[in-house]
């Protein structure tokens, strides 16, 4: 390559936000008068042998364009997909002007002795900066999680830190109930499947990360699935069957050495 | 089997995630330095290998490798180890074994404080002999009986081989594939494998090959794969930080059914360009199989935010996988912590080692207790020697 591709150009007059295992994450703009994308860069992995690494980053930017692009089509508000440079490794996606759902509930007590990235505000007067009660935002997110089961995606990765709320200042409502939406995020893991089993996986990642991150979030959770019962309709009775069997299943499981 | 598996992993994941900030702040270990030096014999043998060692722990904190000795059930070509012949093995060289671990350490069992075994995991006809001289032992010279998880072993044994300080463990071996950290007394399974151990998937594709098993099937591999130059497509199966290799070893062993493949490596004739040999097979696996491992190593160290990574287990011995992790810590600004194979293999004094730690903290096996077991996951023991 003696030019630098078109790709590589953006990224290097975009600011790098965070860096993960998978992918680095810029904002940038793609015209100078248009507004913010977030750009995930899947780096060359040089510890991979080239071919080997070249066949999975394409399949994994595609694939996770792939997702978004199912979403987007089913209704499910996810990111709007702004480009794909699946040989370079790179995504582009609509920039999401708001909160991560994480800070907007109440995180665990112990966290004062940690790194100390305890957001100013508490949580309560953020979500009244969103013009929504918790009991609104589960609703939120039971629908948005049945819309995306019903598009038979599987978001594998469910977290409050991969679902974020608009900021309403800067997104117009179509429900004057709610000034706000919810949105989900980082479909990296993500894959298609129709099974009931996958979906009811999706669901318990996403209740162990509602125990583990959100002291007493029983209540929550159960607000949450109730909204997504409703969305899903005759699919349910089935779900929460295996939803109960995927509950029992994890802790006992020994292994052979 | 696939799914339970996930969800146990997101289960250790999810909650280990605030543990792991407190405990990096507290750096006092609870173990304080012996009063006088003390000595443990450590037995392995879980699987075809047979190992008897003595380590000494010193007053001023450090430790000394007195003796390690290893013997290996070696089976021809073709050929996996059977439980039944493995115990053989292991209880017709036990008495020569432990002589010469005791022999060349120049001490006599009088001296030693304690006696360790390896309580599990691991096949269980070799465990049971191992655990019944253990105790035979124990009960002749008065002594008492530490019974040891083999995979703390291995970690145990890497920390303190290498000086690793906090590292997260990627335990490979022909029993085992796990991505390890630790938190609050307590080694943590990240991520593992959903079917068959990396060991496992070589020494079975060597077996395939009719590699020789001498000094290990993994050792052959690696060799052969420097040979190799084709890259040949295999799936390629992470899922979160697990991993799946039986499909793999599946896909690799229709290849030596192509048409193309020819098991001497050589060309037919001049025009016979379009070939597959063994070393290109063995260097795909390898290829493969590693970006893996090391995929999910990375995972694991960008979601803890830790710089170190340890390789222990008998693959860890694999230069190949240790050059990739390598370049990945190094990518990451961090540090890579291998160990050769008198210490990566199988041995028995990686079972000293934790078997020590643990008896300096106050812990022993009654002889009523004793017992081994097949399944014993690195999670359920009680790290109280950390802090």
């Amino acid at each position: 390559m003696a030019t630098t591709s078109a790709s590589m150009r953006l990224i290097s007059s975009s600011t790098l936000i965070s860096q993960g295992a998978e992918a680095k994450v810029y904002k940038g703009y793609l015209t100078p008068s248009g507004s913010a994308v977030l750009l995930k860069y899947r780096f060359k992995k040089t510890y991979r042998h080239p071919s080997l690494d070249t066949t999975l980053t394409k399949a994994r930017v595609a694939g996770e364009a792939r997702a978004l692009l199912k979403c987007l089509r089913s209704g499910v508000n996810v990111p709007g997909i702004r480009m794909v440079d699946a040989s370079e490794g790179l995504l582009g996606i609509e920039w999401i002007e708001g909160k991560s759902v994480k800070y907007l509930l109440p995180s665990g007590a112990d966290d004062g002795d940690g790194e100390g990235e305890v957001p100013v505000e508490s949580p309560s007067q953020t979500l009244e900066h969103f013009g929504i009660s918790v009991d609104t935002l589960m609703n939120l997110i039971g629908i948005e999680i049945a819309k995306m089961h019903l598009a038979d995606i599987i978001h594998g990765d469910l977290t409050t830190s991969n679902m974020m709320v608009r900021d309403p200042a800067s997104f117009t409502s179509l429900d004057p109930k709610v000034p706000t939406e919810l949105v989900l995020i980082d479909f990296g893991l993500s894959y298609h499947s129709t099974l009931v089993e996958d979906k009811a996986v999706d669901l318990y990642v996403l209740e162990r990360a509602f125990a583990s991150t959100h002291p007493d979030s029983e209540p929550m959770f159960a607000g949450m699935l109730a909204a997504y019962e409703k969305q899903v309709g005759k699919e349910w009775s089935a779900l929460r069957r295996r939803l109960d069997e995927v509950r029992l299943r994890g802790r006992k499981r020994s292994m052979v050495g | 089997m696939l799914d339970s598996a996930k969800n146990n992993r997101q289960d250790l994941v999810l909650d280990s995630m605030p543990i792991l900030q407190q405990t990096l702040q507290q750096t006092r270990s609870p173990l304080t330095n012996p009063e006088c030096p003390v000595l443990a014999l450590g037995l392995e043998g879980s699987a075809n290998k047979l190992g008897a060692g003595v380590i000494r722990h010193n007053p001023d904190g450090s430790s000394t490798v007195l003796s390690n000795v290893r013997h290996t059930y070696i089976t021809p070509p073709g050929e996996g180890f059977q439980p039944r012949d493995t115990a053989l093995h292991h209880r017709e060289w036990a008495f020569e074994v432990i002589k010469s671990s005791l022999a060349s350490a120049y001490i006599v069992m009088s001296d030693l404080d304690c006696i360790c075994y390896t309580k599990g995991p691991g096949m269980g006809a070799p465990l049971q002999s191992i655990a019944l001289i253990a105790r035979t032992l124990s009960l002749l010279h008065n002594k008492p009986l530490v019974g040891v998880n083999h995979c703390v072993g291995h970690i145990e044994m890497g920390r303190e081989i290498t000086g690793a300080k906090n590292p997260v463990v990627l335990y490979v071996s022909g029993g085992n594939t796990q991505v390890i950290a630790y938190s609050r007394q307590c080694y943590r399974i990240f991520g593992e494998t959903l079917d068959i151990a990396v060991g496992n998937c070589l020494d079975r594709f060597a077996r395939i090959l009719t590699l020789s098993n001498n000094p290990s099937p993994g050792y052959n591999i690696e060799q052969e794969a420097k040979r190799g130059a084709r890259l040949i497509p295999l799936p390629y199966t992470t899922k979160g930080m697990d991993v799946s290799l039986s499909g793999i070893l599946s896909a690799i062993e229709v290849f030596t059914q192509d048409k193309r493949y020819r098991p001497n490596g050589k060309p037919q004739s001049s025009e016979d360009k379009d070939i597959i040999t063994p070393a290109d097979l063995c260097f795909s696996l390898q290829e493969t199989v590693f970006a893996m491992l090391v995929e999910i190593t990375e995972r694991a160290m960008a979601h803890i935010g830790s710089k170190e990574v340890l390789i222990v287990g008998g693959v860890g011995c694999n230069e190949r996988l240790q050059d990739m992790m390598g370049i990945m810590a190094q990518e990451r600004g961090g540090q890579v912590f291998a160990t050769d194979e008198r210490f990566c293999i199988d041995n028995g004094i990686m079972i000293a080692q934790a078997g020590l730690l643990s008896f300096r903290m106050g812990s022993t096996t009654p002889i009523a207790k004793s017992t081994c077991t097949q399944r014993f996951r690195t999670d359920q023991v009680n790290v109280s020697w950390r802090a």
